[in-house]
């Protein structure tokens, strides 16, 4: 072995500065919702989907647990995530205190717990990562929870921004936030110390870089897919909308070509007044049919598809 | 025979028109067919093809914006319920003659441009035509309205698909139609100076191709030139199936050259009902549906698809309107179609003719 190990410092710069250029705390969502530019409805669609993530992560820690390398020490330090999380009994934890943030900004509570109404973007991006430690070593799996060095940051500015621009979101609502400004920074630094101390190569190093980094594009491809989901579709204004009574359906007419829309697309269409957003059309759909467990989903799919189609656009 | 349901219908108010362009599809004796229909006899046609099922109403010509009277025939389209395009040049109609149209229901705007530069758009258009069409391009999107920009391609503009591409983006057309010329009318006149090779064919095809990867908007739609096939294009999606098309005489065609195909009876609009012109005229049913057909097409797997292609290509090229369409590689006679080819390997014929009064 010839190569050169890399500095414990020099490591840490560099996860330091990946998560600098590449954390969420600089996406679009989060600048808007820090300077308190959200609406209602996009702070009920973050919450709602973002508890499909708390849920995520146990799973995720129990993965840790059990792999090769995590000896007795590491177990005895990284459980306690679980029990954060889950908390000593029920009504308590982190999961619990997310619960109480998606209540106060206005979710229903049964609503979220179910994760019926969880956008395909945002389950992609959650299940993403917990294939990502399931198919990868302590080492990377390990390095990957280090976006939890800027976390601590990022929860003090939410908790500000809450109460200056959201002061109808109750106090108990912010105490998730409250939690993870004391825990986050107390599990980055065991992380960061754990992945300094077993990262003997600068390929090992890089491992760990690379890990990092899929864990920014999934947690910004997450915020991507909440985002999206706030744009107001409305149908083109040069779209005429008929029934065509020989064929007993309705048509979207377009330049040069004509779009046949089943019943579930009848009744979506005519929701999309270019104020509701996309999620909240699609909520309304899903609470319609409670009896159809894809209902929220398939709304999703069909407003994109139907943008696709240019039959749809969304109001700026 | 029952017809089928229309969905289409075009409506050629006139066959006048500023430009001359070499490759005019309408018939060499325009200047012989007069407006026929007044806009509320228009009116009544479009009533009566919006019961037939028809959806989309595309007002054509010739130049349809030479019609003093189109704001009351757009009036009528948009009452019958249709849905109004309007396909024109960009001249003579000023911008500011759009409200009214706008008002009057119009929709959709597909504007003709010759090429990507003023000067060869404007030889092609025999006229200086091309800072108008650019400035009715804008006019139309301020207003709100889906912009298609077609542009008719042959051997002289090929080469610039590129720009028509970047044109058609500074545009903000929704679509860009990349329309090879199809040899009818004025352009089977200069095909030896239109027809591409092969090869300007193909490098123009692959530069459409990379643009339309490169981005979706505009939406990129090429026809490619039947000629360079070796299936024939199923034209107008079968005779008689889809599309009327009413001539500026009123009279009831399946497709925009079918008036030059000797024998054929077609009625028109000014002596019968729209539905009887369209399912009963003998001209409309002689090529309808599958009995006409002969062997090879008969029998052929591909007849529910290109309907066995156009008949009057078969009877430009072969003077028989009921032969198997020559484009076609399992064509008994393909003679015509393969000569032209191998002279488009050649650099092109000079001598374009422009479209003109009489065309003798």
């Amino acid at each position: 072995m010839t190569g050169e190990a890399l500095a414990p410092a020099a490591l840490e710069a560099a996860l330091r500065g990946l998560l600098e250029e590449r954390y969420h705390h600089r996406h679009p969502f989060n600048l808007r919702m820090h300077e308190g530019a959200l609406t209602r409805a996009e702070l009920e669609t973050w919450a709602r989907n973002r508890y499909y993530y708390q849920t995520r992560i146990p799973r995720k820690d129990s993965t840790i647990l059990a792999k090769e390398g995590a000896d007795a020490g590491f177990r005895r330090a990284w459980i306690g995530r679980i029990h954060d999380h889950d908390g000593e009994r029920p009504g308590e934890g982190g999961l619990a205190l997310w619960l109480e943030l998606a209540g106060a900004v206005g979710c229903e509570r049964t609503e979220v717990e179910g994760l019926r109404f969880v956008l395909p973007g945002v389950r992609e991006a959650c299940d993403a990562y917990v294939e990502f430690v399931a198919s990868h070593d302590l080492l990377e799996s390990v390095a990957s929870s280090l976006t939890e060095l800027f976390a601590g940051d990022i929860m003090r500015v939410r908790i500000a921004a809450f109460e200056k621009h959201y002061p109808w979101v109750r106090a108990e609502g912010l105490r998730y936030f409250q939690s993870r400004t004391r825990l986050a920074p107390r599990d980055a630094a065991f992380g960061l110390a754990w992945v300094l101390d077993h990262a003997p190569s600068p390929e090992a190093a890089d491992r760990c870089v690379a890990a990092l980094e899929r864990k920014c594009e999934i947690l910004w491809s997450l915020l991507d897919a909440i985002e999206a989901a706030g744009r107001r579709p409305r149908l083109v204004p040069h779209a005429q909308v008929r029934f065509d009574e020989r064929e007993g359906r309705t048509l979207v007419v377009l330049p040069e070509r004509a779009v046949a829309l089943n019943e579930s697309a009848r009744e979506l269409l005519a929701l999309c007044d270019g104020e509701a957003s996309a999620d909240a059309l699609a909520l309304t759909i899903g609470r319609r049919h409670p009896d159809a467990p894809s209902a929220y989903a398939d709304a999703h799919d069909f407003l994109a598809h139907m943008e696709r189609a240019g039959v749809l656009a969304s109001a700026a | 025979m029952s017809a089928p349901r229309p969905f289409n219908l075009v409506a050629e108010l006139t066959y006048r028109c500023p430009l001359r362009c070499a490759y005019c599809s309408n018939p060499l004796d325009w200047a012989a067919v007069r407006d026929g229909l007044d806009a509320e006899a228009w009116s009544r046609v479009f009533h009566e093809a919006a019961e037939l099922g028809v959806l989309h109403v595309g007002l054509t010509g010739g130049e349809p914006t030479v019609r003093a009277d189109l704001v009351g025939i757009v009036t009528g389209a948009a009452r019958a319920g249709l849905y109004v395009h309007l396909v024109t040049a960009g001249t003579p109609l000023p911008p500011s003659g759009l409200d009214a149209l706008v008002g009057a229901g119009l929709r959709s705007v597909q504007l003709s441009i010759q090429d990507a530069e003023a000067a060869a758009s404007d030889a092609m258009a025999g006229t200086a035509c091309f800072e108008t069409k650019l400035a009715f391009a804008r006019a139309v999107r301020e207003r709100g309205l889906p912009l298609t920009l077609n542009v008719v391609l042959h051997r002289g503009n090929l080469a610039r698909v590129d720009a028509l591409v970047a044109l058609a983006r500074e545009l903000d057309a929704e679509r860009l139609e990349l329309a090879n010329a199809q040899y009818h009318g004025w352009a089977l006149r200069n095909r030896a100076a239109l027809l591409p090779s092969r090869a300007e064919l193909d490098h123009a095809l692959a530069r459409a191709r990379a643009a339309r990867e490169s981005s979706p908007r505009p939406a990129i739609l090429i026809a490619m030139p039947d000629y360079q096939r070796e299936r024939p294009k199923p034209c107008m999606g079968g005779w008689g199936q889809r599309t009327i098309v009413v001539d500026p005489s009123g009279r009831v065609l399946p497709c925009h050259a079918a008036a030059s195909l000797p024998g054929l009876e077609f009625w028109s609009v000014r002596e019968r009902a729209l539905a009887a012109c369209w399912s009963h005229a003998p001209g409309m049913n002689t090529f309808r549906g599958e009995n006409w057909m002969r062997e090879p097409c008969r029998s052929c797997p591909e007849r529910a698809r290109d309907h066995g292609g156009c008949r009057c290509q078969a009877f430009a090229l072969l003077g028989d309107a009921a032969a198997t369409d020559p484009v076609c590689a399992l064509a008994p006679e393909r003679g015509p179609i393969l000569a032209a080819r191998a002279a488009a390997e050649s650099p092109p014929a000079p001598g374009l003719q422009h479209r003109r009064a009489s065309a003798s």
